[in-house]
């Protein structure tokens, strides 16, 4: 299989989860933005919301970073320049979640 | 070396200065950019949360933000830029599946998009604050 039908479909599916992911976070999101610190900790650290989160953000930041990625494709026209773009945004993309997801796992009530 | 410069001059896509403005490419730049707006938007969510770990007190400036009248407007934009993200995402997956590509179809699929995002908004807003 051709590396582009891979990314292709990868960003396929990953839309396809996403979707419920999204609507399931925003609602959420507006019920707890305005909260206080203990009931934050208490949404983030409990379950489902704590693994539905995770799950949340693995997913949105591979998706986002293959959909910037091909804005990239179309709008870099250096070789170079667009590799190293694609190289920081996969490795902001592995950090960002991965930092998140430790700070849930050590928040404590 | 002329055809070197005029691929240098060569616009890039999707050729927004070339083309007349439809739905269809209204949508998918405004698609783009709100895929970009996710992108940090979701990075500043991602900061939110890692400073609940430094306490109530570094959390204070945040909550505060939040609970200001431009903390309600960045969280209702991000619903909007959530929603359209969310609807047009299904759109691209039904287009996938082979459906939706008739033109009248897609404008109104595109119409849906722009005006069910709003909404959508609204309705992720109401459940959200269980004012239903």
């Amino acid at each position: 299989m051709h590396i582009s039908t891979k990314k292709w479909l990868f960003q396929k599916y990953s839309s396809a989860i996403l979707v419920p992911l999204m609507i399931w976070f925003i609602i959420n999101l507006v019920s707890i933005f305005q909260s206080e610190y203990s009931s934050l900790i208490i949404f983030f650290t409990t379950q489902p919301s704590s693994l539905l989160f995770s799950t949340f953000l693995i997913i949105a930041f591979f998706f986002l970073s293959l959909t910037v990625s091909e804005i990239f494709e179309d709008y870099i026209h250096n070789e170079k320049i667009k590799n190293v773009a694609n190289k920081l945004l996969f490795i902001f993309a592995i950090i960002m979640p991965l930092i998140t997801i430790l700070t849930i796992f050590n928040l404590e009530i | 070396m002329k055809e070197e410069k005029q691929y240098e001059n060569n616009p890039l896509t999707p050729h927004l200065q070339i083309y007349r403005w439809h739905i269809s490419s209204l949508l998918s730049i405004t698609h783009r950019i709100i895929t970009v707006v996710n992108l940090f938007a979701i990075t500043l969510i991602c900061f939110w949360i890692i400073s609940l770990y430094f306490g109530p007190t570094s959390y204070e400036a945040i909550h505060l933000f939040l609970k200001s009248y431009f903390g309600k407007f960045f969280i209702i934009s991000l619903c909007w830029s959530f929603s359209f993200h969310v609807l047009n995402e299904i759109r691209h997956l039904a287009w996938d599946l082979g459906y939706g590509f008739d033109l009248k179809v897609s404008k109104i699929t595109g119409l849906i998009t722009i005006f069910g995002s709003f909404v959508l908004t609204v309705l992720i807003y109401l459940i959200g604050k269980n004012l239903f």
